[in-house]
Protein backbone atom coordinates (compact mmCIF):
# COMPACT_ATOMS: atom_id res chain seq x y z
CA UNK A 1 0.00 0.00 0.00
CA UNK A 2 2.52 2.20 -1.08
CA UNK A 3 0.36 5.26 -1.81
CA UNK A 4 -1.58 5.42 1.07
CA UNK A 5 2.44 5.54 2.57
CA UNK A 6 2.62 8.11 -0.12
CA UNK A 7 -0.83 9.95 0.26
CA UNK A 8 0.03 10.53 4.15
CA UNK A 9 3.75 11.92 3.74
CA UNK A 10 1.97 14.50 1.34
CA UNK A 11 -0.82 15.00 3.54
CA UNK A 12 1.34 15.84 6.81
CA UNK A 13 4.07 17.72 5.04
CA UNK A 14 0.83 19.99 3.41
CA UNK A 15 -0.60 20.04 6.96
CA UNK A 16 3.08 21.15 8.33
CA UNK A 17 2.78 23.93 5.60
CA UNK A 18 -0.39 25.28 6.08
CA UNK A 19 0.14 25.71 9.47
CA UNK A 20 3.40 27.66 9.19
CA UNK A 21 1.62 29.80 6.55
CA UNK A 22 -1.05 30.48 9.15
CA UNK A 23 1.14 31.63 11.98
CA UNK A 24 3.63 33.57 9.56
CA UNK A 25 0.82 35.22 7.95
CA UNK A 26 -0.68 36.02 11.71
CA UNK A 27 2.44 37.53 12.72
CA UNK A 28 2.27 39.55 10.06
CA UNK A 29 -0.59 41.07 10.98
CA UNK A 30 0.24 41.86 15.22
CA UNK A 31 4.04 41.74 14.01
CA UNK A 32 3.50 43.98 11.28
CA UNK A 33 6.95 45.81 11.29
CA UNK A 34 9.14 42.72 12.15
CA UNK A 35 7.08 40.60 9.11
CA UNK A 36 7.30 42.98 6.80
CA UNK A 37 11.37 43.77 7.38
CA UNK A 38 12.36 40.19 7.00
CA UNK A 39 10.18 39.89 4.27
CA UNK A 40 11.76 42.66 2.60
CA UNK A 41 8.40 44.53 2.77
CA UNK A 42 6.62 42.46 0.90
CA UNK A 43 4.49 40.90 3.14
CA UNK A 44 2.75 43.58 4.75
CA UNK A 45 -0.23 43.98 7.47
CA UNK A 46 -2.85 44.40 4.47
CA UNK A 47 -1.78 41.42 2.37
CA UNK A 48 -0.97 39.58 5.42
CA UNK A 49 -4.17 39.95 6.70
CA UNK A 50 -5.74 39.49 3.40
CA UNK A 51 -4.48 35.88 3.06
CA UNK A 52 -4.77 35.18 6.72
CA UNK A 53 -8.68 35.23 6.50
CA UNK A 54 -9.02 33.75 2.98
CA UNK A 55 -11.75 31.10 3.95
CA UNK A 56 -10.01 28.38 1.43
CA UNK A 57 -6.97 27.98 3.62
CA UNK A 58 -9.07 27.69 6.71
CA UNK A 59 -10.75 25.13 4.84
CA UNK A 60 -7.65 23.46 3.70
CA UNK A 61 -6.42 23.61 7.19
CA UNK A 62 -9.88 21.91 8.50
CA UNK A 63 -9.57 19.19 5.71
CA UNK A 64 -5.74 18.57 6.16
CA UNK A 65 -6.19 17.78 10.08
CA UNK A 66 -9.26 15.45 8.95
CA UNK A 67 -6.93 13.31 6.75
CA UNK A 68 -4.24 13.80 9.11
CA UNK A 69 -6.31 12.38 11.61
CA UNK A 70 -8.43 9.34 9.76
CA UNK A 71 -5.93 8.65 7.50
CA UNK A 72 -3.80 6.06 9.28
CA UNK A 73 -7.60 4.21 10.19
CA UNK A 74 -6.91 3.18 6.93
CA UNK A 75 -5.25 0.06 5.57
CA UNK A 76 -4.63 -0.70 9.29
CA UNK A 77 -4.38 -4.59 9.90
CA UNK A 78 -6.28 -6.21 12.80
CA UNK A 79 -4.60 -8.48 14.85
CA UNK B 1 9.85 87.64 48.82
CA UNK B 2 7.86 86.47 46.22
CA UNK B 3 8.57 82.58 46.72
CA UNK B 4 5.59 81.67 43.81
CA UNK B 5 3.15 80.96 46.60
CA UNK B 6 0.53 82.58 44.87
CA UNK B 7 0.64 80.84 41.17
CA UNK B 8 -0.95 77.70 40.45
CA UNK B 9 0.70 74.60 38.63
CA UNK B 10 -2.07 72.43 37.01
CA UNK B 11 -0.79 68.46 37.09
CA UNK B 12 -1.82 66.35 34.58
CA UNK B 13 -5.11 64.40 36.24
CA UNK B 14 -5.51 60.58 36.04
CA UNK B 15 -8.00 59.35 33.23
CA UNK B 16 -11.25 59.07 34.17
CA UNK B 17 -13.02 55.59 33.37
CA UNK B 18 -16.62 56.42 33.40
CA UNK B 19 -18.68 59.21 31.67
CA UNK B 20 -21.95 60.35 32.00
CA UNK B 21 -22.73 56.67 33.09
CA UNK B 22 -20.63 55.15 30.34
CA UNK B 23 -18.18 52.63 31.61
CA UNK B 24 -14.93 53.86 29.10
CA UNK B 25 -11.63 51.89 28.40
CA UNK B 26 -8.69 52.47 29.89
CA UNK B 27 -5.23 53.85 27.50
CA UNK B 28 -3.45 51.29 28.58
CA UNK B 29 -5.73 48.86 26.43
CA UNK B 30 -4.75 50.31 22.90
CA UNK B 31 -2.41 48.26 21.16
CA UNK B 32 0.69 49.88 19.43
CA UNK B 33 0.66 48.67 15.84
CA UNK B 34 1.70 51.84 14.31
CA UNK B 35 4.14 51.60 11.11
CA UNK B 36 7.17 52.88 12.95
CA UNK B 37 6.56 52.74 16.46
CA UNK B 38 5.63 55.15 18.95
CA UNK B 39 6.86 58.93 17.66
CA UNK B 40 8.09 61.53 20.11
CA UNK B 41 7.25 65.26 18.84
CA UNK B 42 9.14 68.26 20.22
CA UNK B 43 5.99 70.16 20.55
CA UNK B 44 8.34 73.93 20.81
CA UNK B 45 8.94 72.84 16.78
CA UNK B 46 5.63 71.13 16.07
CA UNK B 47 3.06 72.91 13.88
CA UNK B 48 0.01 71.90 11.87
CA UNK B 49 -0.31 73.12 8.49
CA UNK B 50 -3.11 72.83 6.67
CA UNK B 51 -2.21 72.95 3.03
CA UNK B 52 -3.46 72.10 -0.69
CA UNK B 53 -6.59 73.00 -2.10
CA UNK B 54 -6.92 76.22 0.19
CA UNK B 55 -7.10 79.94 -0.41
CA UNK B 56 -5.27 80.87 3.19
CA UNK B 57 -2.78 77.74 3.76
CA UNK B 58 -2.47 77.78 7.72
CA UNK B 59 0.44 76.96 9.90
CA UNK B 60 -0.63 76.67 13.60
CA UNK B 61 1.54 75.78 17.00
CA UNK B 62 0.25 73.36 19.53
CA UNK B 63 -1.52 76.57 21.44
CA UNK B 64 -3.21 77.69 18.55
CA UNK B 65 -4.93 74.82 17.71
CA UNK B 66 -6.44 74.16 21.13
CA UNK B 67 -6.37 77.80 22.29
CA UNK B 68 -7.78 79.54 19.15
CA UNK B 69 -10.75 77.11 18.34
CA UNK B 70 -13.79 75.49 20.57
CA UNK B 71 -13.35 73.04 22.42
CA UNK B 72 -15.61 69.59 22.29
CA UNK B 73 -15.64 66.14 23.82
CA UNK B 74 -17.80 62.98 22.97
CA UNK B 75 -17.28 59.34 23.83
CA UNK B 76 -16.22 57.30 20.38
CA UNK B 77 -15.14 53.62 20.12
CA UNK B 78 -12.03 52.89 18.23
CA UNK B 79 -12.57 49.56 16.20
CA UNK B 80 -9.40 48.50 15.11
CA UNK B 81 -9.00 45.55 11.82
CA UNK B 82 -7.27 43.25 14.47
CA UNK B 83 -10.07 42.87 16.11
CA UNK B 84 -10.02 44.91 19.67
CA UNK B 85 -11.33 48.21 19.95
CA UNK B 86 -11.24 50.48 22.71
CA UNK B 87 -14.24 52.89 24.11
CA UNK B 88 -12.82 56.88 25.29
CA UNK B 89 -13.35 59.71 25.85
CA UNK B 90 -11.97 62.31 22.96
CA UNK B 91 -11.39 65.63 23.34
CA UNK B 92 -10.21 67.90 20.52
CA UNK B 93 -11.75 70.69 18.38
CA UNK B 94 -13.24 70.22 14.93
CA UNK B 95 -11.18 69.73 11.94
CA UNK B 96 -13.81 71.44 10.07
CA UNK B 97 -12.97 74.72 11.77
CA UNK B 98 -9.66 74.53 11.01
CA UNK B 99 -10.47 74.00 7.14
CA UNK B 100 -12.71 76.87 7.50
CA UNK B 101 -10.02 78.92 8.45
CA UNK B 102 -8.03 78.08 5.62
CA UNK B 103 -11.05 78.10 3.11
CA UNK B 104 -11.28 75.06 0.83
CA UNK B 105 -11.28 75.85 -2.86
CA UNK B 106 -14.25 74.49 -4.61
CA UNK B 107 -12.44 71.56 -6.75
CA UNK B 108 -11.63 70.52 -2.57
CA UNK B 109 -12.85 66.97 -2.55
CA UNK B 110 -10.45 64.86 -0.18
CA UNK B 111 -9.02 65.21 2.91
CA UNK B 112 -5.79 63.55 3.16
CA UNK B 113 -3.73 63.55 6.96
CA UNK B 114 0.13 62.92 7.52
CA UNK B 115 2.02 62.13 10.65
CA UNK B 116 5.15 62.05 11.96
CA UNK B 117 6.23 58.76 11.01
CA UNK B 118 4.99 59.23 7.26
CA UNK B 119 1.67 57.61 7.68
CA UNK B 120 -0.99 59.09 5.50
CA UNK B 121 -4.68 58.54 5.55
CA UNK B 122 -7.90 60.05 3.67
CA UNK B 123 -11.13 60.98 4.34
CA UNK B 124 -14.13 62.64 2.39
CA UNK B 125 -14.43 66.29 3.26
CA UNK B 126 -18.00 65.62 2.97
CA UNK B 127 -17.40 63.07 5.95
CA UNK B 128 -15.24 65.36 8.06
CA UNK B 129 -17.63 68.23 7.58
CA UNK B 130 -21.36 66.30 8.23
CA UNK B 131 -20.13 64.26 11.14
CA UNK B 132 -17.94 66.93 13.50
CA UNK B 133 -14.95 65.02 12.87
CA UNK B 134 -12.36 65.63 15.91
CA UNK B 135 -9.18 66.05 16.01
CA UNK B 136 -8.21 65.30 19.68
CA UNK B 137 -5.66 65.80 22.42
CA UNK B 138 -7.41 64.57 25.01
CA UNK B 139 -8.42 60.95 25.65
CA UNK B 140 -10.24 59.84 28.43
CA UNK B 141 -9.46 63.59 30.47
CA UNK B 142 -5.38 63.21 30.31
CA UNK B 143 -3.31 64.73 27.64
CA UNK B 144 -2.77 62.15 24.61
CA UNK B 145 0.89 60.00 25.29
CA UNK B 146 3.47 59.99 22.71
CA UNK B 147 2.36 56.39 22.17
CA UNK B 148 -1.17 56.73 21.39
CA UNK B 149 -0.66 59.69 19.02
CA UNK B 150 0.66 63.02 21.07
CA UNK B 151 0.30 65.75 19.87
CA UNK B 152 -3.35 65.00 17.89
CA UNK B 153 -5.33 62.22 17.00
CA UNK B 154 -8.23 61.92 14.63
CA UNK B 155 -11.44 60.53 16.04
CA UNK B 156 -12.32 58.79 12.93
CA UNK B 157 -16.13 58.01 14.48
CA UNK B 158 -17.75 55.06 12.24
CA UNK B 159 -14.68 53.88 10.24
CA UNK B 160 -11.85 51.37 10.83
CA UNK B 161 -8.93 51.99 13.34
CA UNK B 162 -6.31 52.63 10.32
CA UNK B 163 -8.65 55.75 9.69
CA UNK B 164 -7.65 57.25 13.23
CA UNK B 165 -4.00 58.79 11.91
CA UNK B 166 -2.30 59.38 15.38
CA UNK B 167 0.52 62.01 15.35
CA UNK B 168 -1.09 64.20 12.52
CA UNK B 169 1.26 66.91 11.60
CA UNK B 170 -0.12 68.03 7.91
CA UNK B 171 -3.79 68.09 6.58
CA UNK B 172 -4.16 68.49 2.83
CA UNK B 173 -7.16 68.98 0.82
CA UNK B 174 -7.02 67.32 -2.54
CA UNK B 175 -9.31 66.50 -5.70
CA UNK B 176 -7.82 63.36 -6.01
CA UNK B 177 -10.50 60.70 -5.08
CA UNK B 178 -8.71 57.77 -5.85
CA UNK B 179 -6.08 59.02 -3.28
CA UNK B 180 -5.07 56.19 -1.10
CA UNK B 181 -3.38 56.44 1.94
CA UNK B 182 -0.68 54.03 3.63
CA UNK B 183 -2.48 50.91 4.75
CA UNK B 184 -5.00 51.75 1.68
CA UNK B 185 -2.41 51.24 -0.99
CA UNK B 186 -1.40 47.81 1.19
CA UNK B 187 -5.21 46.41 0.65
CA UNK B 188 -7.25 47.81 3.08
CA UNK B 189 -10.33 49.37 2.19
CA UNK B 190 -10.09 53.24 1.17
CA UNK B 191 -13.62 54.09 2.81
CA UNK B 192 -12.87 52.36 5.58
CA UNK B 193 -16.33 51.85 7.00
CA UNK B 194 -17.54 50.12 9.67
CA UNK B 195 -20.32 48.71 8.59
CA UNK B 196 -18.15 46.74 5.53
CA UNK B 197 -15.41 44.48 5.43
CA UNK B 198 -11.70 46.30 5.57
CA UNK B 199 -11.16 44.73 2.03
CA UNK B 200 -12.36 45.73 -0.67
CA UNK B 201 -13.00 42.59 -2.69
CA UNK B 202 -15.04 40.68 0.51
Amino acid sequence: MSWLRLSKSIIHWLLAAVIVFLIITGLGITEHRIVGDLSFGLLNKALAHKIHTMPALWISLLALLLLHIFLPFIGRKKN
Amino acid sequence: MDNGADETTELEGVEIREYEGEDLSSIDEFIENSIKGPQYVDISEYRLRITGLVENPQSYTYDEVIGGHQNYKKVVTLDCVEGWSVKILWEGVLVKDLLLEAVPLPDAKVVIFHAHDGYTTSLPLDYIVDNDILMAYKMNGVTIPPERGFPFELVAESKWGYKWIKWVTEIELSDDENYRGYWESGGYSNSGDLDKSFFEYY
